[in-house]
């Protein structure tokens, strides 16, 4: 299986993440040798009869309904690059998008 | 404060490796001012643990080795930082790393390559690299890292230095960036199993902000058992391929006989899946490290990229240039194998493989075994650039050490004895919760083993 | 226009949880904070951040999930919904996908064209939040306020099962008023505390096949819900009568024009790349748990309607007006137990107190027992009606028990026979004229005379008693 050039540039749009053009063939044949790697990974029985594995605790375990922010040292102003008026600021949304 | 200033002379003379990105200036400050602050009365007192970069500090600055971070300040700190502290332990400065911990090199750094401390042209290992070589180095005696994959064995292994790696869920992830939530544990680097272990035992424990941390008491430090007498050591055969460094392999019997001459019992075991460790890790890694990485936008902290008209080219600008060509090559892989269509193919095949790994690991355990021994990576620290044009070459420097992280088991690594000069590393891999073993047959074997002379 | 088309509607409805602090932290969900000071580092997704689940918030969304008679899972999966929005904070919202809380539910509702039905509910399931983006705050730059982002929601789906844009209405009013019953949430569309999108298609009349559908989103108040739904069904018999056929998409409310638009972003951004959270182990939930959430449910508004009609022998339409609300509906079985008479405590709260907390930020003022006791002193002749509603008024304005009240305001009838024997007699004779008229058979001057003593009175007399004594001296001897 190969990774196509509109593939790559599709998936890069997902992740919103822009590539250039000069390094598009060498990102998709990585991405191809890299994914045909991986797919021996189709030798595993697909029946879904394996019960997944996740670490960790078996069941979540709850927080009681306080109010008790955990704290900030120091507020969005000094780590947020554009803060103006209390609110983080991006280039213009449309409403309708 | 005169140690403060011996500490910060230390870390100043081994610059060259290019270990710490702490400035010298800030670092020096730093830790007089936290000298003055530390408790007298803590188990670590006066102790310089230096903290991988992608760890969250107050003191300074968490850039993840990644120039999308560039500068960035913490507004919080991990939780692993602030038993550390209060335990009278110094944070000795941020150490270099693969950026987001995706590497085995710490090549992959935006601020340049570790250099290994004893082979100026060969890598320290990675994604942990910067913690590997101070520690290597003996500048500091102990420094705190992450594992997603073996970003801390695999390092540690090639510097000739300890590193564990605890079960998942025995400490806090609260305040280490992610990467791969399901996989990633802070792990500990120390120039003897001691100060691993009581770095280790230090941050262990609940902690209310991890919901994936277990509700346990922090791990109790063992002492040095008279013998290994009643230990039962496996060598699974998959972790011994023909092919396998014959340096390695001579390091490797020789612990073994170590480890025998002690009383453990030693049994050859079977782990059957462990050809398809490095495949699940590489499916489910970069799926979850996709969504992991996918808050840095350049909306709410870190730089942004362009002076962009319109907020999807402020994205793409911003993450295309933030990230290095690795992350972004696993955001994309990432991206693909959980994208509609794709799933069941990739991340649904990975989870159930991970299943069968871990099945394996409680197939041996279960038979009567207590721990197993491997070696920790196929081969010696590689030279720079030799591995970087491929990716899987990379990706398989990890093949020995994926497997725990899998499995999410306790797994260490202690140095066995140098081929050519460079340090091989013997890893332990545990049971769940069970590092306490793990770390009784450490220390009988690093009492006997002679760690750096030619195996 | 919809003659001869039949418009299949399901309704996918956000509600806010009833809860104090975040789902995933310890922020505050309080509404009206300045901007981004109600952030911690797990709600700005900052770098190393983990979330904490709320167990409230898991107990409300049981809670919901019960009274809709939905299966609640002993083990459900929280998982990632990856997209990229200014005002989402982590680029993925922690939600539910392949295993839900909850599924297969039933809300029953009163339709106007088909009277009682019932919707199933698909699922329901938690989630988080986002921000807020504010696109009218600055010249050429989208302001992001994060005080919202981590709000604790349940997502309700139910199945294509509503007929009509006012269907559609009817069961969100249902759905509303049984989960404010609940107290899982208040509701307000104002505040965002419910919203809903509508997946809509049409069909002939008849058919049985489900056509493309669209969603519509952006009704952000009750009023607009029916509007935007008939705006779009009307929008696709057009183009299907025109002979086009109805594309998949998401449509845009304008409530400013009345009016639908096309979402303007990528197909491919609905790629949401879901999958299990890692940083979040199962939800489970013991038997036990849910059980003592089902037995400590309260009665809904619909049963509650059925019991009021059939205990206190009212009209199906004052049951469920006095049921509309469990505030109302608790506190007219309040008056009622406190000893005033079911039809008239009824006809109270309907009236004067229903006004009254309309005008008083829905406050019911006057305490049930004080209710109680204004029906008694009416009943017995205390108060008149009129006399009554002021000290309604009063009570409500100024609290106090009613009958010291009255008789403050000198409102209390005069019952005393002896005392409207006095002003009989100066009536009598002031009116000798009309007195006679009314000996020698005009019987209808009654209402003059009483009127008159009601007069000398100032209104205190007890108007039966004092016709009674009128009468007495009427028919004995001159
Ligand atoms: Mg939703
Ligand atoms: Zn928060």
């Amino acid at each position: 299986m190969s990774v196509t050039r509109d593939e790559v540039l599709r998936i890069a749009r997902l992740a919103e993440l822009e590539v250039d053009e000069e390094t598009l063939p060498e990102l998709s044949e990585q991405m191809s040798r890299i994914l045909d790697y991986v797919a021996q990974l189709s030798a595993v029985p697909a029946n879904g009869t394996v019960k997944i594995f996740v670490p960790g605790p078996d069941a979540i375990r709850f927080r009681t309904d306080e109010v008790s922010p955990w704290p900030l040292a120091f507020g969005p102003a000094e780590f947020a690059p554009a803060f103006k008026e209390g609110f983080f600021v991006v280039p213009r949304l449309d409403q309708f998008e | 404060m005169s140690d403060a200033k011996a500490i910060a002379d230390r870390l100043t003379k081994v610059r060259r490796l290019n270990a710490l990105l702490t400035p010298s200036k800030d670092l020096r400050k730093s830790l007089t001012a936290q000298a003055a602050a530390a408790r007298p009365t803590g188990v670590l007192y006066g102790m310089p643990v230096a903290v991988k970069d992608n760890i969250c500090t107050l003191e300074f600055t968490t850039s993840c080795g990644s120039r999308i971070l560039e500068g960035y300040r913490s507004p919080y700190e991990a939780t692993a930082v602030a038993k550390l502290k209060a335990a009278g332990a110094l944070i000795a400065g941020k150490t270099n790393c693969d950026e987001f911990a995706m590497g085995s090199s710490t090549e992959h750094s935006a601020y340049g390559r570790v250099i290994h401390p004893l082979d100026k042209a060969r890598v320290p290992g990675g994604s942990s690299g910067g913690s590997a070589a101070l520690v290597g180095s003996g500048a500091i005696p102990a420094a705190l890292g992450s594992e997603t994959g073996g970003s801390v064995r695999q390092p540690a292994s090639f510097c000739g230095v300890v590193g564990i790696k605890p079960t998942y869920g025995r400490v806090s992830r609260y305040g280490l960036v992610a990467f791969g939530s399901s996989l990633d544990q802070i792990g500990v680097f120390g120039r003897s199993v001691h100060d691993a272990a009581r770095v280790l035992s230090v941050i262990s424990g609940r902690d209310p902000r991890d919901s994936t941390c277990e509700d346990r008491d922090p791990l109790r430090l063992p002492t040095v058992p008279e013998s290994l007498q009643g230990f039962v050591i496996g060598l699974p055969r998959e972790y011994f391929p023909p092919e396998l460094d014959p340096g390695v392999r001579r390091a490797c019997e020789r612990a073994v006989r170590f480890l025998k001459e002690q009383g453990a019992a030693i049994r050859e075991v079977s782990l059957p899946h462990t050809a398809y460790a490095v495949p699940t890790y590489y499916v489910l890694a970069p799926a979850e490290a996709s969504s992991n990485l996918a808050r840095y936008d350049g909306v709410r902290y870190g730089p942004r990229f362009n002076g962009a008209a319109d907020l999807r080219s402020l994205y793409r600008s911003t993450r295309g240039q933030g990230f290095g060509p690795e992350v972004r090559r696993r955001i994309l892989v990432g991206t693909y194998v959980l994208s509609a269509g794709y799933y069941d193919a990739y991340y649904r095949r990975a989870q159930q493989m991970r299943a069968l790994i871990a099945q394996d690991f409680r197939n041996v355990f279960d038979r009567g075994v207590d721990l197993l021994f491997t070696p920790t990576t196929p081969t010696p620290a590689f030279k720079a650039g030799e591995k970087l044009g491929d990716p899987i070459a990379m990706y398989l420097s990890d093949i020995f050490t994926v497997t725990a992280n899998l499995a999410g088991l306790p797994a260490m690594t202690l140095p066995i004895g140098r081929v050519k000069g460079l340090p091989i590393g013997g890893q332990l891999i545990g049971q769940a919760f069970l590092e306490d073993e793990m770390i009784e047959a450490a220390y009988a074997l690093e009492r006997v083993v002679p760690a750096t002379d030619e195996a | 226009m919809a003659s001869g088309w039949e418009t299949v509607i399901g309704l996918e409805t956000h509600v806010q949880l009833r809860t104090k602090s975040k789902m995933f932290c310890g922020c505050s969900t309080a509404f009206g904070a300045p901007p981004n000071t109600q952030v911690c580092p797990v709600c700005l997704g900052l770098p190393g951040a983990l979330p904490v689940p709320n167990g409230e918030a898991i107990r409300l969304a049981v809670r919901a999930a019960l009274a809709l008679g939905c299966t609640v899972h002993p083990k459900s999966v929280l998982a990632r919904k990856n997209y990229f929005y200014p005002d989402l904070p982590k680029g993925y919202q922690i939600s539910q996908h392949d295993q839900p809380l909850a599924t297969s539910g039933t809300l029953s509702f009163i339709s106007p064209e088909r009277g009682g039905v019932s919707a199933g509910i698909i699922r329901l399931h938690v989630e988080e939040d986002a921000g807020k983006s504010i696109h009218d705050r600055f010249p050429k730059a989208t302001a992001v306020d994060l005080n919202r982002s981590g709000v604790p929601l349940i997502e309700i789906v139910s199945a294509p099962d509503l007929r009509s844009p006012a269907e559609a209405r009817a069961y969100l009013l249902t759905l509303k008023q049984q989960l404010e019953y609940l107290g899982i949430s208040d509701c307000d569309m104002e505040k965002g505390s419910l919203r809903v999108d509508a997946n809509v298609s049409v069909r002939r009349a008849g058919a049985t096949e489900l056509n493309t559908r669209t969603e519509v989103k952006n009704i952000n108040s009750f009023a607009f819900v029916e509007k935007a739904l008939t705006v779009e069904r009307d929008r696709q018999i057009a183009v299907v009568e025109s002979g086009g056929a109805v594309m998949q998409q998401t449509m845009l409310y304008d409530s400013k024009e009345n009016a639908v638009r096309p979402q303007r972003t990528k197909e491919e951004s609905h790629d949401y790349r879901y999958f299990p959270e890692p940083d979040l182990p199962p939800l489970v939930l013991t038997p036990e748990f849910v059980a003592e959430q089902q037995s400590d449910l309260p009665e809904l508004p619909s049963a509650k309607r059925d019991r009021f009609a059939a205990q206190y022998a009212l009209s199906r339409e004052h049951a469920a007006v006095l049921t509309a609300s469990r505030a109302v509906a608790e506190y007219y079985e309040s008056v009622v137990h406190a000893g005033a008479e079911a039809q008239a405590a009824a006809n109270w709260v309907m009236t004067e107190a229903l006004a009254d907390a309309g005008d008083h930020q829905e406050q019911l003022r006057v305490p049930p027992a004080a209710l109680a006791q204004i029906v008694a002193l009416v009943k017995g002749g205390t108060l008149s009606h009129q006399a009554a509603k002021r000290v309604f008024a009063e009570v409500a304005a100024k609290g106090g028990d009613p009958r010291t009240v009255a008789e403050a305001l000198g409102l209390v009838q005069v019952a005393d026979t002896n005392v409207l024997a006095g002003w009989v007699s100066d009536v009598l004779g002031a009116h000798a004229t009309e007195v006679a008229r009314y000996r020698s058979g005009e019987t209808k001057l009654m209402g003059f005379l009483l009127g008159q003593v009601m007069r000398a009175s100032r209104g205190k007399a007890d108007p039966k008693l004092a016709q009674r004594v009128l009468e007495e001296k009427l028919a004995s001897a001159p």
